[in-house]
């Protein structure tokens, strides 16, 4: 059996003040490289940053453990600047579930991830969410440590991740706990179903 | 000309196409007679499925049983071949906790070969049908 979903890859790194650190690549935090290294099952990082400017759509099949079922992750991967946030607006009417990516070198995209959280689950109640961290390549420049996220993800009762897309480190992890999260929730809905004869 | 339910696998029925499949809870479910059975969406909407007669049948009244279904709309098609679907109702339902929703439809101009049935959005993640039973007479046989 196949589980179709949209799942949605969104920012957290534009929305508010444009200020401080970071100069040119702020949107930046890796989500297109994520989505795209996730697809090539890790044969293609993206070398050279593109801003994306509406949404990318990537659909790849994950196997779910311990069953015969798989889900179908259809992943938009959506725009990071504010400036294209409105036509966004539309697409975030019908995921189902959605991985809040930051940059662990940037303590903005971090604190964000809040803000996102609360908006997704105001628009979609019962939403299924991870959280990932990617840059961990760069330890040198951390500015969000793996505890302060996990204490974080806890207390919201998410499942988070830390990744380096360039390193090829665990870029797969928050893929997968969403398709099992979601499959577990297809069997929770199957009970109800079931009930209701 | 007798009224029967048109809906129904054992009158000839068939459905030839649905948008979810999951092998325990199959789209002939929906036409299979027993209430106890039922198709269900495996994710993102819309979903559809497609009834064929297999003949000109004319439809007077259609029930419909589900789970989490929003809004509903219903194509048809008189030709031979499931092609030309027109629009012919779209119903928003609503949400019956902890029961089944039955929709019960009064039908006008109810000629129809295939009729197509449109889950457009739904007040959860899945939804499920049940059975879809169309009380009315059979116009006439494909030679």
């Amino acid at each position: 059996m196949s589980l179709g979903n949209g799942f949605q890859v969104a920012d957290t790194a534009d929305d508010v003040s444009h200020k401080c650190k970071n100069p040119p690549n702020y949107p930046a935090v890796g989500k297109t490289a994520l989505a795209q290294i996730f697809r090539s099952d890790g044969a293609q990082f993206q070398k050279n940053y593109t801003l994306t400017t509406g949404v990318d759509l990537v659909v790849k099949t994950v196997p779910v453990p311990d069953t015969a079922d798989s889900v179908e992750l259809f992943i938009l991967d959506s725009a990071g600047k504010e400036l294209f946030s409105e036509m966004l607006d539309k697409l975030w009417e019908s995921p189902s579930v959605l991985c809040l990516v930051y940059d662990v070198t940037n303590e903005q995209s971090f604190t964000n991830c809040s803000k996102w959280l609360e908006k997704a689950r105001s628009q979609i109640p019962g939403i299924t969410l991870c959280a990932g961290g990617n840059k961990t390549d760069l330890a040198g420049r951390r500015a969000v440590e793996s505890a302060q996220a996990r204490a974080w993800a806890l207390s919201q009762g998410l499942e988070c991740f830390e990744t380096s897309v360039k390193e090829m480190i665990n870029y797969e992890a928050p893929f997968h706990s969403l398709a099992k999260q979601f499959h577990h929730l297809y069997q929770e809905k199957l009970e109800v179903f079931q009930a209701l004869v | 000309m007798k009224k029967v339910d048109l809906c129904l696998s054992s009158e000839g029925t068939e459905v030839i196409l649905a948008t979810s499949s999951d092998e325990k809870h199959p789209p002939e479910n929906i036409i299979d007679g027993n209430p106890e059975t039922f198709w269900t969406t495996t994710g993102m909407f819309p979903q559809e499925f497609i009834i064929c007669f297999h003949k000109h049948v004319r439809i007077e009244r259609l029930v419909i049983q589900s789970y989490f279904v929003q809004t509903l709309r219903i194509e048809k098609s008189t030709s031979k071949d499931p092609v030309d679907f027109e629009q012919w109702i779209e119903r928003d339902l609503v949400h019956t906790e902890g029961q089944l929703q039955n929709e019960e439809i009064m039908a006008r101009d109810g000629h129809a070969t295939y009729l197509r049935f449109i889950i457009v959005s739904a007040f959860d993640h899945f939804a499920s049908v049940y059975s879809v039973s169309a009380e009315g007479v059979t116009v006439s046989n494909f030679s």
